[in-house]
This record gives structure tokens, sequence and C-alpha cells, in this order.
């Protein structure tokens, strides 16, 4: 029996035949397709990319999470063709930049990034075919353009299909921060996915109703909600935005959930707002609908202190640890093996090894390397054992803790990693910008900048100028930029940052304000 | 309550500025301490206070408690 996502998704298609696979919202009426449905629409882009002359290729999707997203994703993954998830909220010369990286042949694009388009095939010369993430037509179809019910409308009929992958073929390319600024490409193979899938220790009844709340591009959110959830029969229904995310709950009312730390910090002031005569269990079905039992949380540290807070309104917080380079999760907690504090047991298909304290990770779900990166494969990849950046270690229970990072990475508490050398170039340009620093502070990012001294005296420019000059500069920086990566706090310095030897500054210092 | 006064009801469960403390001049981010998440939540909130309907790309560049404000103000 080989691991593939295939079988997986073959296997629920048969079971669940007649199960809703997927709910979402359309002009706020709940529209639904059920595991049959979901088998078909997948097999018809399969096979519409084989007759295309994909066969081998690399795909990318941009898109926020929608039934027409999973279908094109399940179509390529179930293929022999490569899906590279990208996130939509990049400006678009990153967006250009990962496409070509990726050597990507064709992209799905959601109709909220249509206006892309012109600029995409204009400046991704190895793009063959744009695909547009919606049934009906699209308004300027060209040999280059076609919406994804033509596709699948052109493969009805259509006899040849796409062969089995094997196993150890890439079936997904993720791409994560880098720390030299640099975003890399993490090629997980078929069997990556699928004994990640296999192996989170975690089981419903079908039908069980899970609401996906974050980035469908993001590994955790595409392997646990809408692969995990497949396996198991579940009805994943779709948050149509973050906007609506409580609203949905009621709506929806989901058992189950995955969650970053923010979203329970933030649903956290909800409850914690509220007028305290209401009864709990009054206050907590308004807030998660009705119905949610558990969260599962990983992406960033979460404080202890809320899985005591969310246990008082019926809802179990089971916190785990992962990261894309693993497909995505090392180690979890479990509804029957849990410790609070901790991320859990590794997973059954992971080992576990320290170097220094930094956490190592070996086993089935580690990637094959970065794409077309060797020296930073090398880099993270010794013998087989991932070199993850995280400090951490074993209880004598087995339970795995983190307390640190060896990388220059930071971890916000919506998951996401952020490069600060990646932001620090961009802010850098700015003449007014003589040295910077990009720290991770309360939830947000802070620029510490000292201005160049030059360009004040030129100007002769006084304290409130500079911060103003500065702080319209960052606004700017901000409009192009997703939210996880604009700047929400500015310091302004008296003096420069604290050097090492070789001029560098000294990040492990950057938080003494003002050196003498 | 007024719909300014209801308005900053619901800001005062993100921060801990007061409703009565709270000027047109203050950023959500910056000044409040909102996440990122807060906001798109606080935003949700006042699509079911008010009954209006935002446009997530728009909404995502207001700053200021003003700048909220006069959107409602448009809205509702």
């Amino acid at each position: 029996m080989g691991n593939l996502i295939r079988d997986i998704i073959e296997e629920s298609g048969k079971k669940y035949s007649n199960t809703v696979a997927v709910k979402w919202l359309e002009k706020k009426e709940i529209k639904e397709r059920n595991y049959k449905e979901i088998m078909e629409h997948m097999v018809l882009v399969r096979k519409g990319l084989l007759a295309e002359g994909f066969a081998g290729k690399h795909i990318a999707l941009i898109g926020t999470s929608s039934v027409e997203w999973i279908e094109s994703y399940l179509g390529i993954i179930t293929g022999s063709t490569v899906a590279v998830p990208l996130d939509i909220s990049l400006p678009p010369e990153d967006l250009i930049d990962l496409i070509n990286r990726s050597d990507s042949e064709a992209l799905f694009l959601s109709p909220k990034a249509a206006k892309l388009l012109d600029v995409i095939l204009s400046k991704c010369p190895k793009l063959r075919k744009v695909f547009m993430l919606q049934e009906e037509k699209t308004e300027n179809s060209n040999e280059k353009t076609m919406s994804l019910g033509e596709l699948k409308a052109s493969a009805q009929g259509a006899g040849e299909d796409a062969g089995r992958p094997n196993p150890d073929d890439v079936a997904t390319i993720i791409f994560t921060s880098g720390t030299t600024g640099k975003s890399k490409g993490v090629m997980l193979t078929q069997d990556n996915l699928a004994t990640n899938v296999e192996s989170v220790d975690f089981t419903t009844e079908p039908g069980t109703i899970l609401l996906s709340v974050l980035p469908i591009h993001h590994a955790y959110c595409l392997v646990m909600d809408w692969l995990k959830g497949f396996s198991l029969g579940t009805t994943v229904c779709i948050n149509d935005s973050l906007l609506h995310m409580v609203k949905n709950m009621g709506v929806f009312k989901p058992k189950v959930m995955l969650m970053v730390p923010l979203m329970i910090e933030t649903i956290y002031k909800r409850l914690s707002a509220a007028d305290p005569s209401i009864p709990k269990k009054v206050l907590g079905d308004n807030v998660f609908g009705g119905n949610l039992e558990i969260i599962f949380t990983g992406g960033a540290h979460l404080d202890p202190f809320y899985i005591d807070k969310f246990a008082e309104f019926g809802v179990e917080v089971l916190e785990g640890y992962g990261m894309s380079e693993c497909s995505p999760v090392i180690s979890s907690n479990t509804v029957t093996d849990h410790k609070a504090g901790s991320v859990g047991r590794p997973l059954c298909n992971a080992e576990i090894s320290f170097d220094n304290g930094e956490i190592l990770v070996r086993g089935s779900s580690v990637m094959k390397g970065y794409y077309q990166m060797e020296k930073e494969t090398e880099e993270t990849l010794k013998d087989g054992w991932l070199h993850t950046g995280d400090k951490g270690y074993l209880d004598e229970d087995g339970f795995l803790f983190i307390n640190g990072r060896v990388k220059n990475l930071i971890i916000l508490s919506n998951g996401e990693n952020i490069s600060p050398e990646e932001i620090e170039n961009k802010l850098a340009l700015n003449p007014l910008i003589g040295e910077v620093v990009v720290t991770g502070e309360n939830n947000g990012l802070t620029a510490r900048v000292y201005p160049d001294q030059d360009v004040v005296a030129a100007k002769g420019l006084k304290e409130e100028e500079i911060q103003a000059g500065i702080q319209a500069f960052l606004d700017e920086y901000n409009k192009s930029q997703p939210t996880y990566r604009q700047i929400t706090a500015l310091v302004i310095r008296k003096n420069p940052f604290i050097k090492s030897a070789t001029k560098k500054i000294k990040r492990q210092e950057v938080l003494i304000d003002e050196p003498v | 309550m007024t719909k300014e006064m209801q308005f900053k009801t619901i800001v005062a469960q993100y921060c801990k500025v007061k409703p009565e403390d709270m000027t047109n001049e203050m950023r959500f981010r910056e000044d409040l301490g909102f996440s990122s998440l807060d906001f798109m939540s606080f935003l949700g909130e006042l699509e079911d206070t008010f009954d209006v309907e935002l446009e997530e790309e728009n909404v995502l560049k207001i700053l200021t408690i003003g700048e909220a404000l006069d959107l409602v103000n448009e809205l509702a």
C-alpha cells in the first residue's frame, strides 16, 4: 500500500460519497458539495490538466479558501503534477518572483486577484495558461486564459486520466520565510503529506463540522483542515473572511476548529469584555456557535492561561507544533493525552533528537529539500535530521516543550514566520533611515530606526519632523504589504545600534535603546 | 446610547482605553494596541451592530478611530 494523497481521497470518496464534504457561503446562502461530487470535480481537473499538456509540471494557485481552490489543488496533486500554493495577500512583485522561482507553467487564479492577470502574464514567461477559479466563462478568454469551469467542461468525456504518482514524487511546494530574507520552497512528497495525515492522532465521526479559518496556502490549514478533514469524512466549512469568523461560528456551528494563538487571544478579548451577569453557557454558545468542543492550535506559542479560560466554556484547546518542512505537524496534544504548556508528544512517524538544545526531527514527513536551494537544504537537513531552528526538550513523560529559537526569525502569534532582514532591506531604502532593526513585539512588528544624521542635518529636521517623515513612509510601505508584514510601532533612536567587531548590529542588544 | 458611544464601546473591548478617553486621531494598531485580527474581529462586530457591509479591501486601509467612525456614519 503506497502512501498517496490520491489513495486517501479516493477512499473517502467511496466511503463517504453522500456525506457533505464542503460548505460555503454565497451571498449569505449556504452551498454544499458532497464527497462524490468533490471526487468528480477533482478528476475533471486532473484530466483537463493532462489534456492541456501539464503532466509532470508545476502549477501555482493564488486564492483564498474556496471549493474551486481545493478541487483544483486535489486535481493537481492526485495526478503527476506539483501544486504551488501562494499567499494571495503578497505584493504582485513577490507573487511574480515565486511563480518564476517555482518554475510554474500554469496558474489557478482567484477572481479576487483578477487585476493581477495582465502583469503576471507579462512577467512570468514560463506561464502557459491561467485558469480563473470560477465556474462561469472568463470575460476575456484568450489562448492563455480560461476558467476552471471551461477546463472541467473540456475534460468531460475525456478517456485518458493522469497516472498515479509515486510516493516519493514531490506533490507540493510550499514557500516559507528564509532567514536570509529570501523565501524558500519546501518540497513535500506524496508520502510526506499522506503519512502526516495518517499519523496525527485524531478521529471523529463522518459529517463532523469543521470550520476552516486559516489561510489555505499554509501547510497547517491545507494538510490538517482539508486533507486530514477529508480523510475522516468531515464537513469542512469555509470562513469567507476573518471579519466574519465569530459570526460564521454561529452560522456553521463547528465541533472542531484549527486556529493560531492570535485567534484564541482575540476571541478571549470578546469573552472577557462581555457583561459578567451573562451566564457562561449563554456567552459561550453566543461566541463559539454552540457546538464547539475542540480547538487545535499551532504555529506560535500559546499562553496556557487560555487553555484554562476556554475550558470554562467547555472548549478544549490542544496545542501542537510543526513547520512546513515537516508537512507540517511534528507533535500534538490529543484529546486523550495532553499536558498544558507542552506541544504534545511527537507523532508516531517523527523521531526527535537534540543538538545543543535545538530540536531535530527525522521521519517520513520530513521534506525532500528546498526547491533549487541546495546550500539551504544541506544546512537544514543533515544525515536525515531536520534542524528546526527551535530550542526545546522532552520531559520525563515524553511531552515536547519549546523554549526558544536558534535562527533569527520572528514568529508572530498568527503563526506567520517573518524574516526581519527582508523587511529591513526594504525600509533601508528610505534616505532618512540610517540603521533599522525590525523586532516582534506585542503581536506586531516594531521598526527601531536610527535616522541618517547627514540627511537630518542637511534638511535641518526637528525630532517630530523625523518621526512624522518616517511614519509617513511606514504608512506607505504598510499599504503594499499583507497585514502580518506591516510595521505597527516605530521607535526612533538617538544613538546608533551597538555593533560587533565586524560592524554588524548586535540583534540581541537592540532593545538597549540608548547606548552611550 | 449614541452611535458614536456604541462604536467606542466596541473598540474598548479590544484595548485598555476607556470610550470617554478616545480621540478621533488615535490609531488602532499603534495607539490602541489592536492586533491585525482584533481589527478584523472589530470590523465584523461593526457590521453586525450597525447592519452594514464592509468591503475588506477598503476597510484595511483604515488607520484611525475617526476614519472608521466616518465610514460607519456614511454607511449606516
